[in-house]
């Protein structure tokens, strides 16, 4: 077991602040095959792919009550056994260039603007949007016009979070 | 998951639907069938079987064969399977009319018009069946509205062998001591398993979904709801199953009836609950026809089910048997099934039509298919044209019965030459009805890519 530092930002998002310095201070000061246990109050989804790049894997779970335990340890180390996340958290893809929440729009607005949206981003790009059901209407819509896409329901079983990324032949998904 | 297409062949099972609807009400005001009729002659049986297959069935089956992919995210096993089944089922229904023509003696025997009905409906509902279950099989998990439909389906299936079985032996194919007591006696549990499973569990099953999609509310998977779904499930089992049992030991069904309705009540309650509650806390404020048009249907269901209750009470409910069957087949399913039509021919219009250039062309909203305050009046025609019938049922006025059927029959028409202009894009600005790219639809069937 590698031992690692633990961060809680979840003062600093309450307050309203912005940990992002905080987080890669921590990060720069880790020792050589030294882990971060991040703690936040929300799924730090965009830092995957930033530490990701700087060669760091992470293992989430859910605390409760909305808060959220990461684990960033260096890859080449004894990884942990990979963690069962929602497909569409893989971070091989780049970060989202746009988010939308699109939970609370009548059907088929969610639809309308999510396709709105991949004409107007370039090629290899990622969208990320929230719906509050799976987009069965939208999926056949997006692979005519060579789109790939991964989605799947949030832990809480309410929020379907798909990314699309533009242009990119169709990849399996769950 | 690859999510769901347009069906090809729905829009030609609503247009078959709203033929036979529009045929049954000129047949009411014309006087054919019940109360002219008495409620088991051949004229009532043609304008019942018009109503339940022709319109309901083909109706129920047009949307199913789109909706249920919706409902378990997988898609339609065989969009091919569904036109076979569209021309098994018309040709069924035309075979049994004339079968029961000759029944009364209108048309010469000769030809066995009820057992080719007989194995031509089964044959379309089977093909639908199958079709459906088989779409069911390949979802992971099947969400409780499906969940209706599969009972539903369980519903059609005990209705229509029971239909084959009276065609059979009233055709003179079928001889067996057992099966002639059946017909003699069954054919109160023909109408409960078909009326009440096939029809309203499905209608149930759908609009619990149809109600939380339409009006942003949250999907209901509540103690209520699988409460109504397991009560609904035993009432049909109880009703269909303990009536053929005690018509074959020659006791009649009526205990078996009573038990099953019974159960249905309080199933019915809970639905009502849940529905109830899908209007409270839904998301959206000011909401569409269709979902308006909705809740006079669930109030024609909350005031059958009061009269029911209130028949029993009087012991009279097998008097009025056609009042409350005329109010649950035109005020609860036909007027659901007509507003949610509504929605459901605009959206899936919008779709094929609009769906191919979204983002790339300026495009209109579904709303701008329609013009609902123009459709709005044909609809409150239409459910006050219901109630007014059912009155005059009930208070024993045939003519004055018959004039709420034209009434009817006005609205429906009314309604009908709504559906018509949202597939032709009649209501949409000129400047954006066809962008670039964009097939204008066709009426009765949907293109696909």
């Amino acid at each position: 077991m590698s031992s690692f530092v633990e961060l809680d930002v979840r003062p600093i998002l309450r307050a309203g602040g912005e940990p992002f310095g905080e987080i890669m201070g921590a990060i720069a000061r880790l020792a050589p095959g030294q882990g971060l246990k991040l703690l936040a109050t929300f799924k730090p989804v965009p830092l995957f792919s930033v530490l990701g790049a700087k060669g760091f894997g992470h293992e989430e779970r859910e605390l409760g009550g909305g808060d959220w335990e990461v684990i960033f340890q260096p890859t080449g180390q004894a990884a942990a056994p990979a963690p069962a996340t929602a497909p569409a958290n893989a971070s091989d893809w780049p970060d989202p260039a746009q988010h939308m929440d699109n939970r609370d729009l009548d059907p088929p607005e969610p639809m309308v603007r999510i396709l709105a949206a991949t004409e107007a981003l370039k090629r290899g790009d990622v969208l990320s949007a929230l719906l509050c059901r799976d987009p069965i209407f939208l999926l056949p819509e997006l692979a005519k016009r060579g789109h790939a896409w991964r989605g799947a329901f949030e832990p809480d079983g309410k929020t379907y979070k798909i990314l699309v990324r533009i242009g990119a032949a169709r990849e399996a998904a769950a | 998951m690859i999510g769901a297409s347009l069906s090809r062949w729905t829009m030609s099972y609503f247009a078959a639907a709203l033929v036979a609807l529009v045929a049954a009400e000129i047949m009411m005001v014309a006087g054919y069938g019940f109360p002219a009729a008495s409620i088991g002659a051949p004229e009532t049986l043609i304008l019942v079987h018009v109503v339940a297959i022709g319109w309901l069935s083909l109706l129920m089956c047009g949307a199913l064969l789109q909706f249920l992919p919706v409902l378990v995210a997988k898609p339609l096993y065989s969009d091919a399977l569904a036109l076979p089944a569209l021309v098994a089922l018309v040709a069924g229904l035309a075979a049994l009319i004339l079968g029961f023509l000759q029944l009364g003696g209108r048309i010469a025997p000769g030809v066995p018009f009820l057992a080719i009905a007989a194995i031509l409906l089964i044959a379309g509902f089977a093909l639908i069946v199958w079709n459906l279950a088989r779409t069911m099989a390949a979802a992971k998990t099947i969400p409780l509205p499906a969940r209706f439909v599969l009972v539903g389906l369980a519903g059609l299936a005990l209705t229509a062998a029971l239909g084959a079985t009276f065609a059979l032996t009233l055709g003179g194919t079928v001889t067996s001591g057992p099966l002639l007591t059946l017909t003699v006696a069954g054919l109160p549990i023909h109408v409960v398993a078909g009326l009440g499973g096939w029809l309203n569990i499905t209608a149930v099953g759908v609009s619990y979904r149809l109600l939380a999609m339409f009006m942003l509310a949250p999907e209901l998977e509540r103690r209520t709801t699988s409460g109504a779904l397991y009560l609904g499930a035993a009432a049909l089992g109880v009703a269909v199953a303990g009536g053929i049992l005690m018509v074959l030991l020659e006791a009649g069904p009526s205990l078996a009836l009573l038990a099953g309705l019974a159960l249905g009540l309080v199933a019915l309650a809970l639905y009502g609950f849940d529905a109830g509650h899908l209007y409270r806390a839904r998301k959206r404020p000011k909401i569409e026809l269709n979902s308006r048009m909705a809740a006079f249907a669930l109030a024609s269901l909350a005031a059958s089910v009061a009269l029911v209750v209130i028949l029993l009470a009087l012991g009279r409910l097998g008097d009025q048997t056609g009042a409350v069957v005329y109010l649950v087949a035109f005020g609860w399913l036909s007027g659901l099934g007509l507003a949610q039509l509504y929605k459901i021919v605009a959206f899936m219009t919008w779709l094929e039509c609009y769906g191919p250039v979204l983002g790339k062309a300026p495009t209109p909203r579904v709303q701008d298919l329609v013009t609902e305050t123009r459709a709005e009046k044909w609809f409150w025609l239409y459910f006050v044209a219901v109630w007014a019938g059912a009155a005059a049922l009930l208070a024993g006025f045939p003519l004055a019965f018959r004039f709420a059927a034209a009434l009817s029959l006005a609205a429906t028409i009314g309604i009908l030459a709504q559906l018509v202009r949202t597939r032709r894009l009649a209501d949409v600005k000129a400047a954006i009805r066809l962008p670039r790219g964009a097939q204008p639809p066709r009426l009765l069937m949907t293109h696909q890519p």
